[in-house]
């Protein structure tokens, strides 16, 4: 499949993920900017992945696809959007071969000749015979992406599958690694290849005889299971980074500046007429844990140091290599710059200074507890029975206000003055969405 | 390193497990490889099985991608993994009982009390893991800090009495559910990428009015968790409001008359 076309079915599941039963399918296809046949194919295509990768859920298959995409806290723990990265598609005979020299060499080592017979025999009828190239051209591959190694020795080579990890260990050390890769995939980032591996961890274990039922003991609360369709960049990023190499892309920023009034447009996502063409120079990934969401940092010559949305990034192609000394330049910039950001924002640093209210009646003090463990750099500075005094240096205050503003009541904003007055504004507000309606009399 | 791998294909996948095989990938082991840096890889396994994974992946290259990677407004991290992690998943396992003693929010400690383990839950705000338990002798379902355990031990209790105890806490938690509807204001409708994701922590359905381009949330919760719902929805500030939701939104007007009166305005 091609590029483009996987940026499109990112965009699709985010939107099914995000907004699950919202829209018709004829309002999807008009802002996806495809045709409504096109959009059904699309959604078949899906289903038909999910149906095959989740068969180990019989209960999904007679749900609804927007449905079963949808968060089920306390139903499994298996991460639905992976089946994005299962979506790559391969020719039929292609994932018969594949899958036959993997299972050929599960349990023994054999040379390519001695595959292609094997192949041979075991081929369907109405698929086309593999020759020579093809086995071999599939064993560079297999070896490359490390499914299968090279048995020391000499010409002709023997081939024999990688999957030590799996059956060197006990059934006890095997089922603590698929705890660890569950817990890990679950809380760290980044985290595709741990679902990818505890997806085949789990088949280990169910073929020893442990069943699905023993396979989520763990919940995980709060968690952001969308933030994985944004690892799809992470690595083309990543690579880039690496290599001091620029990158090119089209920007469709999910942040629009103009032309809400339109009806048609979807503030999920702009039409690529609507993106940007962008030339930029990586530097950082940022994971910003209050949303679940990524940003790409770079620095751009015309506009410094620039920031965007993962999500928003598409088509991005590799660019021309910066010189090391100029990288290091650009990347310090970027971190004395980004050093008090509460995310993004490189916004001009500003003192905030806001007084908390410990609760009143109860044992512990959850106030004092949250801002302990949330308030990044801050600190308290004052403190008394009552109340204590919290104080934070941060570029700009966009993004500290939501956290601020979280505490309701327990929090009362006391420099600068024209955020405290912001927030007298902004209660006002909230305050009038909650009258009690006066009926006329 | 390509996420998008042929071996991946969810056709190639399907096969090799009805053949009873598997395809470990070199980057599913880098990134093990990376994670069993982590400190918490030292409560996850013995020893002994932590230097042999070690040892079977010594010839991979180790990811190092993390560096690129800034983490931003996270909780202080209380642990990833806890100790007691391994002993009770294996009594949940077993379908056994426990006998577990605690310390308590006021101080004090509550001795030897029969229970059933049902989940081990983390919290991804708190950054900490809970005991998710159903009290057997009080009828009560429990949610309790590792943390905060003493001691636990494992109790055998028949099969069909523990069969009889996970269908009756999934019922407790689903009678334990509660609804709200949460409405995007309309003049924000334009940070409703904002608004969705700040939501998609939750169990929801969204609904969308073309006639008069509305989105309204329906979020489910249980009831101990509206805290974290009012506070999530006083984060988003004058973008969204609860429609449906008495409670809530009792809640959220004292609160608001609250905040103002710390400011010495009027609500």
């Amino acid at each position: 499949m091609a590029r483009e076309s996987f940026d499109k079915e990112i965009q699709f599941l985010r939107m099914l993920a995000l907004a699950g039963g919202a829209y018709n399918r004829k309002q999807f296809a008009q802002w996806l900017g495809i045709s409504v046949h096109t959009f059904d194919k699309t959604l078949r295509y899906m289903k038909d992945i999910m149906n095959t990768a989740s068969k180990k859920l019989p209960e999904e298959q007679g749900k609804a696809f927007e449905e079963a995409l949808q968060l089920n806290y306390y139903e499994s723990a298996d991460p639905l959007l992976l089946f994005l990265f299962r979506a790559k598609s391969v020719r039929e005979s292609e994932s018969h071969r594949l899958s036959l020299i993997m299972t050929l060499l599960q349990n023994q080592s054999l040379t390519a000749m001695e595959l292609i017979d094997a192949c041979s025999a075991d081929i369907p009828s109405d698929m086309p015979l593999p020759d020579e190239k093809t086995i071999r051209s599939d064993l560079k591959y297999l070896e490359e992406v490390g499914v299968i190694r090279k048995a020391p020795g000499n010409r002709p080579y023997r081939y024999s599958i990688h999957n030590d990890l799996i059956t060197q260990l006990t059934d006890d050390e095997l089922m603590d690694l698929y705890d660890f890769v569950d817990v890990m995939a679950n809380t760290q980032v980044p985290s595709v290849q741990g679902y990818l591996m505890r997806d085949n961890l789990k088949s280990a274990l169910g073929q020893r005889g442990f069943g699905a039922g023993h396979m989520d003991p763990f919940l995980y609360k709060y968690h952001y299971h969308s933030r994985i369709l944004d690892e799809a960049h992470l690595y083309t990023v990543f690579h880039a980074i690496k290599q001091r190499r620029k990158l090119r892309f089209l920007y469709l920023s999910p942040k629009k500046q103009k032309g809400y009034a339109s009806k048609n447009t979807n503030p999920l996502f702009e039409r690529e007429t609507e993106g940007i063409v962008e030339t930029v120079l990586p530097m950082r990934v940022v994971y910003d844990h209050q949303y679940g969401r990524w940003y790409l940092i770079g620095y751009n010559a015309r506009q410094g140091v620039m920031k965007f949305r993962m999500e928003g990034l598409t088509q991005i192609e590799e660019g021309d290599v910066v010189p090391e000394a100029e990288f290091i330049q650009k990347l310090r910039n970027v971190e004395e710059k980004m050093q008090f950001s509460w995310v993004t924002d490189t916004g001009k640093l500003v003192k905030v200074r806001a007084r908390f209210y410990n609760p009143t009646g109860s044992p512990a003090n959850f106030v004092r507890d949250r801002v302990l463990l949330q308030g990044q750099w801050g600190s308290i500075t004052e403190e008394d029975e009552e109340s204590f005094v919290y104080e934070i240096s941060v570029n700009g205050m966009s993004e500290l206000k939501p956290w601020l503003r979280s505490f309701g009541s327990s929090c009362e904003v006391l420099e600068p003055i024209q955020l405290r007055r912001e927030f007298i504004a902004e209660w006002k507000e909230i305050n009038g969405y909650y009258e009690p309606v006066r009926e006329d009399l | 390193m390509n996420l998008f791998e042929k071996i991946f294909n969810y056709q190639v996948i399907s096969r090799l497990d009805e053949s009873g095989s598997f395809a470990l990938t070199s980057q599913e082991r880098s990134w093990l490889r990376m994670m069993l840096e982590h400190p918490s890889a030292n409560d996850a396994f013995s020893t002994g099985t932590r230097e042999k994974l070690q040892q079977l992946l010594e010839m991979e290259p180790l990811m190092d991608i993390q560096e690129i990677i800034l983490e931003k407004a996270s909780s202080q991290v209380r642990h990833v993994y806890h100790p007691l992690l391994r002993s009770l998943r294996r009594m949940m396992m077993h379908g056994q009982g426990i006998l577990v003693t605690y310390r308590i929010k006021h101080g004090g400690v509550k001795s030897n009390q029969s229970g059933f383990p049902y989940k081990l839950e983390y919290s991804m705000v708190k950054r900490e893991w809970y005991l998710l338990w159903y009290n057997t002798r009080h009828h009560t379902l429990m949610s309790t800090k590792l943390h905060n355990i003493v001691t636990v031990e494992h109790k055998e209790i028949p099969a069909d009495r523990a069969e009889m105890l996970r269908v009756k806490l999934a019922d407790l938690l689903g009678s334990r559910k509660e609804c709200a509807v949460i409405e995007v204001i309309r003049t924000f409708n334009a940070e409703l990428s904002r608004i969705l994701y700040a939501f998609a922590c939750f169990e929801k359905q969204v609904a969308y009015d073309e006639e008069t381009d509305r989105y309204q949330i329906r979020l489910t919760f249980q009831k101990d968790e509206s805290e974290f719902v009012l506070s999530k929805i006083r984060f988003l500030g004058t973008r969204v409001k609860i429609a449906e939701g008495e409670q809530l939104q009792r809640r959220m007007r004292e609160s608001s008359e609250k905040a103002l009166a710390r400011y010495g305005v009027e609500g």
